[in-house]
């Protein structure tokens, strides 16, 4: 009984991290799986994230649900200028994003990536930083939930489902669903290409800083400039495990990671859980290239 | 008059490809262009649908200049196109690539009578709605390709080669839609290999050889052409 207590409580509780996983993963799949960039800043912008939401919480008392949310929306932002100055030159009229490009980019961003790192250091200090923010439990059977925990999955679920919709059901999701896969027979169906590109990123950075905000939740004192080292990761590999390009691939990425994850740190210390964690991809990069969903 | 093309040239990388290309289509008829392999036919399309920069010369549409308008402008001005390889989205649904040709805001509010005229028009496509494009057969494609182009409620429509790859009994098919297409009041501009099938529909026609336009007229003027034959052996 106790055994099976213990086994439900891990698995659900690697399912509500890999749901926050999941979003970040969420923000870099739009980004590789679109402008076919693979942003190796990318743990850095969930650092950004989770730095706003600390700000926020410490000179505006907001909790990391409404910090999510303006974190999302200066994602926006951060995501078009990031396009239009890392992106914009090497995208502007192609018709197929070549391996040239994509070796620039990849180039670029690493660059970017030891900036910010480095200037986080400078600005926030080096110290972990955490939110305190307990909204309390809620007993299901005999497990008890922390409140907070739950209500970052949910939004985190609606945040992943809500995208897929708009990629699904409007003009424009399906223009960047069209521009992932032909950009010249894009433009031939009349989308502007750099609206489509830029949108694709600006979501992307806004998906991926509202996850950075809500992965605060779950490492309570874990703030600090070098938190993309591990988060990025973490990131590729739930892409890798979903398949780049599959928008509901990361959600069943980052839910297998989470639970893989979660049941290894009951029986290994949670540095190795991650080692071993990331091991998964071996196997899922021999047998399904194409990730795990179909 | 809807397209107007005067004395183009233009080329890839350093290599000149067209030299002074002129050519131009009615309404609500149908001009063919045909020409051997690498003659310069597609890369004249792509001029046309601006995908391809010009070096000299200009495009006219509808009475503008259109030379320097970006490809997804000129789908805005009343220009669709189902190109060289058909270029639908492989991941879409047969559905969701015909939707989003009415990506223009011109089309966008017609989308549902678009969608239901091109499935009368390809009943086809309507029973494979909901099949990946990449899984049609060549024949499907083709229709998709075209289906997805009128969706845009075009005034030019412009075929690059849509009997390429597919059975032969479907070819005559493909081109008597076509035809029909244009009595419906579209001007239609085709490039084709199979010149004297598509002659047969044509209403005005231009050969075009090594990049450049070396005779054009009515099928009947053309039928007879030593160089419409030589066109199509000089080369191999
Ligand atoms: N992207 C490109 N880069 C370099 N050269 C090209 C490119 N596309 C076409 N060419 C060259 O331009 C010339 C004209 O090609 P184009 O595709 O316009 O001919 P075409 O008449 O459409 O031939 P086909 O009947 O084979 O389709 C050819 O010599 C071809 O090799
Ligand atoms: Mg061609």
């Amino acid at each position: 009984m106790v055994a099976l207590a213990v086994i439900l409580s891990d698995l659900l509780f690697g399912m509500m991290l890999g749901c926050v996983f999941a979003v970040v993963a969420h923000g870099l799949n739009l980004i590789w799986g679109v402008v076919k960039v693979v942003n190796i800043a990318h743990g850095e912008f969930i650092m950004l994230g989770a730095y706003g939401a600390y700000f926020l919480n410490v000179f505006g008392g907001f909790n990391p649900l409404l910090s999510a949310v303006v974190d999302g929306a200066l994602g926006i932002f951060v995501g078009y200028a990031f396009y239009f100055s890392f992106l914009h030159r090497e995208l502007r009229g192609k018709e197929r994003i070549t391996l040239r490009s994509e070796m620039v980019t990849l180039v670029s961003t690493f660059g970017l990536s030891l900036f910010m790192s480095n200037l986080a250091v400078v600005a926030f200090t080096g110290d972990f930083v955490g939110i305190n923010w307990s909204p309390g439990t809620v007993a299901l059977g005999f497990l008890e939930l922390p409140l907070g925990a739950l209500y970052v999955t949910i939004l985190a679920v609606l945040i992943i489902s809500t995208s897929v919709v708009f990629l699904d059901r409007t003009y424009i999701g399906n223009a960047i669903k069209a521009y992932s896969q032909d950009i010249t027979a894009t433009q031939l169906v009349g989308a502007n290409p750099t609206k489509v590109a830029s949108l694709a990123t600006a979501l992307g950075f806004s998906i991926t800083m509202a996850g950075g905000a809500l992965l605060t939740v779950w490492i309570p004192t874990g703030i600090n400039p070098y938190m993309g080292a591990l988060y990025a990761p973490i990131s590729f590999v739930i892409v890798v495990l979903g398949g780049p390009g599959k928008m509901l691939g990361s959600l069943l990425g980052g839910l297998t990671l989470g639970v893989v994850i979660d049941v290894l740190q009951a029986f290994v210390p949670v540095s190795l859980a991650y080692a071993v964690a990331f091991l998964l991809l071996i196997p899922v990069l021999l047998f399904r290239p194409e990730g795990i969903v179909k | 008059m809807t397209l107007l093309v005067e004395g183009i040239s233009t080329g890839y990388g350093e290599t000149q490809v067209l030299y002074d290309v002129s050519l131009r289509t009615e309404d609500r008829s149908l001009t063919v262009m045909v020409g051997p392999n690498g003659a310069g036919k597609s890369t004249t399309l792509r001029t046309i649908t601006g995908l391809q920069r010009v070096w000299r010369g200009r495009v006219g549409f509808d009475g503008n200049d259109i030379t320097s308008l970006p490809a997804f402008a000129r789908v805005e001005l009343g220009m669709a196109s189902a190109p060289e390889g058909r270029r639908l989205f492989p991941l879409l649904t047969t559905e969701g690539n015909l939707r989003l040709g009415a990506y223009c805001r011109r089309a966008r509010d017609s989308a549902e009578d678009s969608l239901s005229q091109v499935y009368s028009l390809f009943p086809k496509l309507k029973e494979r709605r909901s099949i990946k494009a990449g899984r049609l057969s060549g024949g499907e494609q083709q229709m998709a390709a075209i289906g997805r182009a009128l969706m845009s409620k075009p005034t030019l429509l412009i075929l690059d080669e849509p009997s390429l790859g597919i059975a032969p009994i479907l070819i005559k098919e493909i081109f008597e839609t076509v035809k029909e297409l244009e009595k419906g009041g579209l001007s239609i501009l085709m490039v084709e290999q199979n010149a004297y099938q598509a002659l047969k529909y044509a209403d005005y026609a231009y050969i075009l050889q090594m990049g450049r336009v070396l005779r054009s007229g009515t099928p009947s003027e053309l039928k007879n052409v030593e160089e419409l034959r030589k066109a199509y052996f000089s080369i191999v």
